[in-house]
């Protein structure tokens, strides 16, 4: 909410006299009650076994990431599940947003181009991802060469679609505005259509990212020996709810941490977007 | 300024391409087959993805089921999870977004279990809730929940602050405020949640059924990759296809119903 009558009502507000209900209204204080009471929770359902044995105590889930550090399960340690992981996401990412950015650029700069892929390309956008699973199995085998394939498909779609809407929703304005400084067509790709549809790439590289996790899980959890989807489905294969729960906990930091990473590199790349952002 | 009407007519090489980019498609798909380019064993033609599907619709063998049965479990567990996440998350968005206390106590956990992919789930709801329909519902909940809850937040976030304080200056009460104000405002983008929510579900849908089922149609892509059919693996992938697309229209449909009496 940051408007300038908010900044003008932030300006006039008086200090209020610290009182224990302000206190109990902190934000960072809920934070840590439910952050605390989430782990009660989390350990006394698991201590007194409501769920059965499914479900592994806090500190078991600790311990079990501290002993994958050291002992290898099936010939690698804990940071190499999360290197093989790592490596097919980034391998297939890389392969699905290099082919996918410039063709939804170039069916949103030519018409002739849009019309011939853009049917093709509707009659696959529906399909799952993992829908492809099977037959990339039957294609490539249970190799490596079919989970990159799962990941190349499940990153296409989004980045495809992102840099085609990003270039067709720039305000026509802009192009005016070439035009009437007399650029040509090659000016308002070069510094309209690129520079604007940006951001909506960016935004697209982050859906495939995330889409690149699922469809990894996905992968391994169908047939791998490596990877966190193998660790989680070894988990389950040997009743070790540890184990699953600790694959769990590393996917999602992985998985944050990849993000991150994106959302880092879009801030040095493109450092208008965020004028965009607060508009 | 006057404006005089310009008719723009489309080239026809623009109106034949994209039916012939289809009718190409399929050609070729039928042709590499016809050559056996491709062997049979890895990639069914159209024609016997037709022959296939027609089969299926009296045939249980080899699956177990003919294909009105799969698709019906499928859309069976894909709209209770739906429904489901959206009558929670939704909700549970638009209170994040105007109450702090709710934030503060929901954020947390909400941003710890985000990161992780409902896919990941699958093992451990296999463990709590067996392979049947209870447990695929909640991975299907988990997979809709988080773009409900988003964008609900967001759409309560981008209320115009003026109109909040003008509801303050004329004394309306923090719920009133809340009611007749955020919530309203934040429709649009409630909606858009319905698309993307139903994109996810369907999509952990086949996931969850690609390991644990005994119908649906991800579990007909198994069945099909197991028997070595490529036919039943395409046909399901073009089922899960289809079936997705008709009820992303569907709810798009009921989605312009619903905001047809919001003005804008």
């Amino acid at each position: 909410m940051n408007s300038i009558a908010n900044e003008v009502q932030a300006q006039i507000k008086e200090r209020s006299p610290l009182s224990i209900w302000r206190f109990l209204k902190n934000r960072w204080f809920l934070h840590a009650v439910s952050t605390i009471a989430f782990f009660i929770i989390w350990d006394y359902v698991a201590f007194n076994r409501f769920l059965g044995s499914a479900l592994a105590r806090p500190y078991e889930v600790l311990l079990q990431l501290a002993n994958m550090m050291v002992n290898p399960i099936a010939g690698k340690d804990l940071i190499g599940h999360i290197w093989a992981s790592t490596q097919r996401i980034l391998t297939g990412f890389a392969i699905g947003a290099v082919l996918a950015t410039p063709l939804g650029l170039f069916m949103a700069l030519n018409r002739y181009v849009n019309a011939i892929v853009k049917p093709v390309f509707d009659l696959i956008k529906p399909m799952p991802p993992i829908a492809w699973i099977s037959i990339a199995i039957l294609w490539f085998g249970i190799g490596e060469p079919s989970k990159i394939f799962i990941i190349v498909v499940g990153t296409f779609v989004p980045c495809l679609l992102n840099a085609y809407n990003g270039v067709r929703l720039i305000e026509p304005q802009l192009y005016d505005v070439v035009r009437m400084l007399g650029g040509n067509r090659r000016d308002e790709i070069l510094h309209v259509c690129f520079p604007a549809a940006f951001p909506a790439i960016f935004a697209g590289l982050q859906i495939s990212l995330s889409c690149a996790w699922t469809c990894v899980l996905a992968a391994e959890l169908v047939s791998a020996r490596s990877g966190l989807g193998f660790i989680i489905l070894l988990g389950m294969t040997q009743s070790k709810p540890a184990l699953i729960v600790g694959g769990m906990v590393v996917i999602a930091m992985v998985a944050w941490l990849t993000t991150l990473l994106v959302t880092g590199l879009e801030k040095v790349l493109c450092p208008w977007k965020r004028e965009i952002q607060t508009a | 300024m006057a404006y005089e009407e310009v008719k723009i007519r489309t080239p026809l090489l623009l109106r034949v391409l994209p039916v012939a980019s289809i009718l190409a498609f399929f050609g070729v798909w039928q042709l590499i087959i016809y050559l056996e380019i491709i062997p049979t064993t890895m990639l069914a033609s159209p024609s016997q993805v037709i022959s296939i599907f027609v089969e299926k619709l009296s045939e249980p063998n080899p699956d177990g089921a003919v294909l009105w049965v799969h698709a019906w479990t499928s859309i069976q567990e894909a709209f209770t999870g739906y429904i489901l996440a959206l009558l929670v998350g939704i909700p549970l968005g638009l209170l994040m977004g105007w109450f702090s206390v709710a934030e503060g106590l929901a954020r947390p956990i909400f941003e710890m279990i985000r990161p992780i992919p409902p896919i990941a789930w699958i093992p451990l709801t296999i463990f709590w809730f067996g392979i049947g329909i209870s447990g695929k519902v909640f991975i299907i909940w988990l997979g809709g929940i988080v773009p409900c809850v988003i964008n609900s937040f967001a759409g309560v976030r981008m209320t115009n602050p003026t109109l909040i304080q003008m509801a303050r200056t004329y004394g309306a009460t923090d719920w009133q405020i809340f009611t007749k104000l955020c919530v309203p405002s934040a429709l649009p983008m409630v909606f858009g949640a319905l698309q993307i929510a139903l994109a996810y579900c369907w999509t952990t849908l086949v996931a969850a059924e690609l390991l644990a089922a005994d119908t649906g149609l991800g579990y007909l892509i198994t069945m099909g990759r197991r028997l070595a059919m490529p036919d039943l693996v395409v046909l399901g992938m073009v089922m899960v296809g289809l079936t997705g697309a008709v009820i992303g229209v569907a709810i798009d449909w009921v989605e312009k119903r619903l905001l047809a009496g919001i003005r804008r």
